[in-house]
């Protein structure tokens, strides 16, 4: 009895291990197809691509000829994986060149094939389909959805409206900055920073009359995408701009507007504002940053702002002051103070 | 003709810039990695060389010198991932190198290089 239902067992472990083997031989054969599959799009891909941009002398790019080899490839409505991978890799080339072979990729991507996939995207209800669609159209520059994208910079899911923000950069530019009062939702730093990297690889030359308009922004996040992307074109023309905002309330304001600042060096009369300003700054951290920077770029140092410093700041103040002014071989004044503190701690004794 | 080598782990930037420098009257070797160079090579001397920089087993700087004795060449172009700017001044005080470009780059600038 014992040995028959061992038997049973065995025969049963058996089969499911004959199962296994069989399940894993199938995978790796399939993986090893689809992906000398994958190469072969990817190489097809690379060989229209090149021919597209540079077509050899006598032998002219042939779009007919193109689209008869993706579809001979798989790349139709009926296989989506292929032709999601055909998207990845258009959207990585673009992605890598930039000038003339931009603009005419773009006029590629209107005329292969997948076309229309991605606008088919944004009608899905689930977040990450509808921002994948908004990224591909972006990436792949098609201007004709624009009107699509621009419903989407509000949406309710973060990635969402991420994406047709930087949707927005790639095609208006400069100009995209007139949407900024009116989007309902905060810029998170990522998507701030995105947006500043897009616009420089995209519209290297500023263009200031659309910045200064957004001046009067009041809302925080917008201020500090401003002073971003001054610090990322080195608008020094624009600098007072940062100044204005060193001693904000806020303190993510604060902490960009110190960040900025410190790529620039500055005019007397922009350091002296900026030493006012240092004065209503609230945080210390904050201050020693910014005192390290006003060292820095000073082009020599200002005795009487660092005493007065030494006298009146609080002790991370104190101490900071007092390591710039030693650092400059101020070593009387250093010790001035350090005599002075005993002086008023004997005082109430 | 003049000759040219082009080593590109992307294969759509291979092929693009392989036809770019045949529109140039090159000819061009295109390899994928720096295993497929093989001992001819060596003694080809090539008019120019547009590589990337990152392979495994060997770092950004001592692929650039590497290149520089193994195989002969009268112009090196990088054209690469890598983009930071350490790497592109490290890369740059070699003055071993004609050119960096990293992603994304404009075409017509290499092609100002190698024309």
């Amino acid at each position: 009895m014992f040995t028959t239902v061992l038997f049973y067992i065995i025969k049963f472990l058996f089969f499911i291990l004959m199962g296994t083997w069989i399940t894993i031989g199938v995978s790796l054969m399939y993986r090893s197809r689809r992906k000398r599959h994958l190469n072969k799009i990817e190489i097809v891909f690379a060989e229209i691509t090149s021919r597209y941009l540079y077509p050899l002398p006598g032998q002219p790019f042939d779009l007919v000829r193109a689209n008869r080899s993706f579809r001979d490839l798989g790349i139709h409505p009926g296989k989506p994986k292929n032709v999601q991978y055909l998207i990845d890799l258009m959207i990585r080339t673009q992605r890598s060149l930039l000038g003339k072979n931009y603009e005419k990729l773009e006029l590629l991507y209107k005329q292969i094939p997948p076309y229309r996939v991605s606008q088919k995207k944004l009608l899905s209800k689930k977040w990450h389909i509808k921002a994948r669609g908004l990224r591909e159209i972006y990436e792949m520059d098609q201007k004709q959805y624009i009107k699509q994208v621009i419903r989407e910079i509000n949406h309710e899911n973060i990635y969402v409206r991420r994406e047709a923000q930087i949707g927005m950069v790639v095609f208006l530019g400069w100009e995209s900055f007139r949407f900024i009062p009116y989007l309902k939702w905060d810029m998170t730093l990522w998507q701030q920073i995105k947006i500043v990297e897009k616009l420089h690889d995209l519209y290297p030359i500023a263009n200031l009359k659309y910045l200064r308009k957004a001046y009067n922004i009041e809302k925080p996040y917008a201020r500090e995408l401003i002073m971003r992307i001054i610090r990322k074109f080195e608008l020094v023309e624009e600098i007072d701009y940062i100044i204005r905002y060193i001693d904000s309330p806020n303190f993510d304001t604060r902490e960009t507007a110190i960040y900025c600042i410190s790529s620039f060096q500055l005019s007397e009369k922009q350091l002296i504002r900026l030493k006012y300003k240092f004065m209503n700054i609230v945080n210390s951290e904050q201050q020693v940053q910014l005192l390290k920077y006003i060292d820095r770029i000073s082009p020599k140092v200002d005795i009487p702002f660092y005493k007065l410093l030494l006298y009146s700041g609080n002790d991370i103040i104190k101490l900071c002051s007092a390591e710039i002014l030693w650092g400059h071989k101020c070593i009387d004044e250093v010790e001035e103070f350090y005599y002075h503190q005993y002086s008023v701690q004997q005082q109430p004794a | 003709m003049k000759k040219a080598l082009i080593i590109q782990q992307d294969v759509i930037i291979l092929k693009i810039i392989e036809k770019l420098m045949q529109l140039n009257s090159y000819d061009c070797k295109a390899i994928r990695s720096i295993s497929d160079l093989n001992i001819e090579d060596q003694t080809r001397n090539f008019d120019i060389i547009i590589s990337e920089i990152l392979f495994d087993g060997i770092a950004p700087l001592d692929f650039v010198y590497q290149i520089q004795e193994i195989i002969l060449h009268k112009s090196l172009i990088i054209v690469t991932n890598m983009g930071q700017e350490r790497i592109r001044h490290e890369i740059m005080n070699t003055n071993k190198v004609s050119g960096f470009f990293a992603v994304p780059f404009d075409l017509d600038r290499i092609q100002k290089l190698i024309a």
